[in-house]
């Protein structure tokens, strides 16, 4: 790995920490509060007790894959070009079940869980599950593949080594240039 | 600088191939600049294989030449020029025999005692003996032919005109050019026409008063035998067992005469022989390359040495009896990395980057360019099939596509010298210096590069990191001021660039 790629590396793994952990947290309660919040939903409780965990289940699970993508390519020696294009496939396979698994943990934070626990989340309310209104579900649909972009495509589009430095989607557009 | 080189015979031919090759490795080259080589082939058997392999070297060299043009720095950057090939034979109207040369009638009515002598030299099977695949393993027949040749007439009219001309204007110009003869004392075209042709280029020289020019020679000795004999019916033919003898003659000649046919010689040979199959000359004649001829080009740039003439013969020894290694070779330092580079070169371009750029031609560049980064250096990103894009042309042009297929058949011409010469060592004799299996061409993107040189010569990096990928990587790393040229050329001339790199990655 170049040591600018490196450092491009280190500067998105923490943008992606920052991103997760503050300013998303401070959209949700500052800005898309509206949106989340609804009748018999606190908010507090519910970013504490289900979005938080369901987004830090999303940065461990991208981080997990951007390594294991990093390790793939870091040790791989293609002999063509035809070689490295096979990794596409792997690389979007690798970002639709990141896609799924961010609205999965969102489900299972705010639902499942609850359910199988039989505990309501919300004391008094008698429902055994967060009551998101249908716009914060839409809002939480379109943040987990912002997560995913910038966890996943970000680091993979700034890192890839070697030959696969252009095999990410949009590389070619991006750093193909002279 | 000027250096002829005269290829005589098919020795002498396998010697001008492996010179052509050495030429494109930069070896051939005075105070660090490439020297301008003209070649020229004498070899009365039009039709031998071994001529014909070193023509399609110095064609194919050539054209590629022509159509990188000055687009490259490194890669084959020295000139070539091939003045033909002339056949003794071509002044004897159309005579194909001794006696056809030398009128047996005519003679006897016009010297009878000529004639007399003629059939005393001559037997009956050798005047009749048909001259057009060679001169049949016996320089007196040779010598014969040669003899009646006119150098003066010759820089008049036919072939020589040329390169005697261009000797002239160099030695004109201020330059020193050096003249070397190639050919083998124990056959019959080199042994007869070699030592012939020195003497007559010396006379020729003292009567133009070119002083300054040097006539060296490279002379080899037995370093093959026959495997197989001759049919009964093949009549006279070059036989194992008169090479000895044809070399003792020619030794003796040389002791006596040499000084007057040459300023240096060169006398290379094997004391363990390889085995070709038996042949009277032709098409049949498909020996392939030996280590004695690379030996022997080396010989012509020891000649271009400012000290090399310090002495009138030199001598060549290996250190170990049954093997060849880099340290035996003449310089083996820069020789090594040259040919290293060289062989490295070959099998990336043909085995590997020649087969991307044949499918890119089925892809669009968008999607070539993300598996194939390095690319961008050098053809410009739309893969628009004209036009050019920061100078960089389309990966489909025609122009583009021309000098790929130039640089292909050069470089298989290249591969296939490499390949035969480091396999065709002989029984109970190896060699330390290329892995032959994996200088044959294939298709499978070859991308280890470790083994291909072995030895001394081999750079010092990781085997495991040495491979046409990081070659790759380092291609696509460089920042555009170390590429001075883009397309097929600027790529031919950074692999070769990067080809022989010391450092890892």
């Amino acid at each position: 790995m170049r040591s600018q790629q490196g450092i491009l590396l280190g500067l998105s793994f923490v943008a992606g920490l920052l991103w997760v952990f503050v300013v998303q947290k401070w959209m949700f309660l500052n800005v898309f509060s509206g949106v989340l919040a609804g009748p018999g939903l606190p908010l507090n409780d519910y970013l504490q007790l289900a979005n938080e965990p369901a987004f830090t289940m999303l940065w461990i699970s991208c981080i997990s894959a951007l390594m294991i993508w990093l390790w793939i390519t870091f040790r791989a020696r293609p002999r063509n070009g035809a070689e490295v294009r096979r990794m596409k496939p792997l690389w979007w396979t690798a970002a639709v079940i990141l896609v799924l698994l961010g609205w999965l943990y969102q489900l299972f934070f705010s639902i499942i869980i609850w359910q199988l626990q039989g505990q309501s989340p919300v004391q008094g309310s008698g429902m055994n599950f967060f009551l998101l209104p249908p716009g914060g579900w839409l809002l939480l649909t379109m943040m987990v593949m912002i997560n995913v972009t910038l966890l996943f495509w970000l680091p993979t589009l700034l890192a890839s080594p070697r030959t696969y430095r252009l095999v990410v989607p949009g590389a070619v557009k991006i750093l193909g240039g002279r | 600088m000027s250096v002829f080189a005269i290829g005589v015979g098919g020795t002498g031919a396998k010697c001008l191939e492996a010179l052509t090759h050495l030429h494109t490795c930069g070896l051939l080259e005075q105070g660090g600049t490439s020297v301008r080589l003209g070649t020229f082939l004498v070899e009365p058997d039009q039709q031998s294989t071994l001529l014909a392999r070193a023509e399609t070297a110095i064609d194919r060299y050539q054209k590629m030449r022509r159509l990188l043009g000055s687009k490259a720095d490194h890669f084959a950057r020295g000139e070539l020029r091939h003045y033909g090939t002339w056949s003794p034979l071509s002044n004897s109207s159309g005579a194909i025999s001794l006696d056809q040369v030398f009128p047996k009638a005519i003679l006897r009515t016009r010297a009878s005692g000529l004639a007399a002598l003629f059939d005393c030299l001559f037997p009956p099977e050798e005047q009749a003996a048909d001259l057009e695949v060679g001169f049949r393993g016996r320089p007196p027949i040779g010598s014969a032919v040669m003899s009646r040749v006119s150098l003066t007439a010759e820089a008049k009219t036919g072939q020589w005109q040329q390169m005697l001309s261009d000797i002239e204007t160099a030695s004109g110009g201020g330059e020193t050019p050096v003249i070397h003869l190639f050919g083998s004392v124990f056959g019959g075209t080199g042994a007869s026409g070699v030592p012939t042709l020195g003497q007559m280029l010396k006379s020729w020289l003292k009567e133009q008063g070119l002083n300054k020019v040097k006539v060296n020679a490279s002379l080899l000795l037995p370093y093959f035998d026959f495997e197989g004999q001759a049919r009964e019916d093949t009549g006279v033919h070059a036989e194992a067992r008169n090479f000895q003898l044809n070399t003792d003659a020619a030794l003796q000649y040389l002791r006596s005469s040499g000084t007057s046919c040459f300023d240096q010689v060169y006398l290379v040979g094997s004391d363990i022989k390889a085995r070709y199959d038996f042949s009277i000359g032709g098409r049949s004649q498909a020996n392939g390359a030996h280590l004695v001829e690379l030996l022997a080009s080396l010989g012509m740039r020891h000649g271009l040495k400012a000290d090399s003439s310090s002495h009138y013969a030199h001598v060549l020894s290996r250190a170990v009896e049954n093997k060849i290694s880099w340290g035996d070779i003449p310089d083996s330092e820069v020789v090594g990395e040259g040919m290293a580079r060289a062989a490295r070169f070959g099998v990336a371009w043909l085995n590997n980057i020649s087969l991307e750029l044949d499918a890119a031609q089925s892809v669009p560049m968008p999607t070539f360019l993300s598996g194939a980064p390095w690319a961008h250096q050098f053809f410009q990103p739309s893969g628009q099939a004209s036009g050019t894009q920061a100078g960089r042309p389309s990966i489909r042009s025609s122009e583009e596509l021309s000098l790929k297929t130039a640089i292909d058949a050069y470089v298989e011409t290249l591969l296939q010298w490499l390949q035969q010469f480091s396999s065709n060592t002989g029984t109970g004799f190896s060699q330390e210096l290329f892995t032959p299996e994996l200088l044959e061409r294939n298709s499978n993107y070859e991308n280890a590069l470790g083994r291909v040189v072995r030895g001394s010569a081999r750079p010092s990096r990781d085997e495991q990191d040495d491979t046409v990928e990081a070659i790759k990587v380092l291609m696509d790393a460089l920042s555009h001021k170390k590429i001075s040229h883009n397309g097929m050329a600027g790529l031919a001339d950074t692999l070769w660039s990067l080809s022989y790199c010391d450092t890892g990655l």
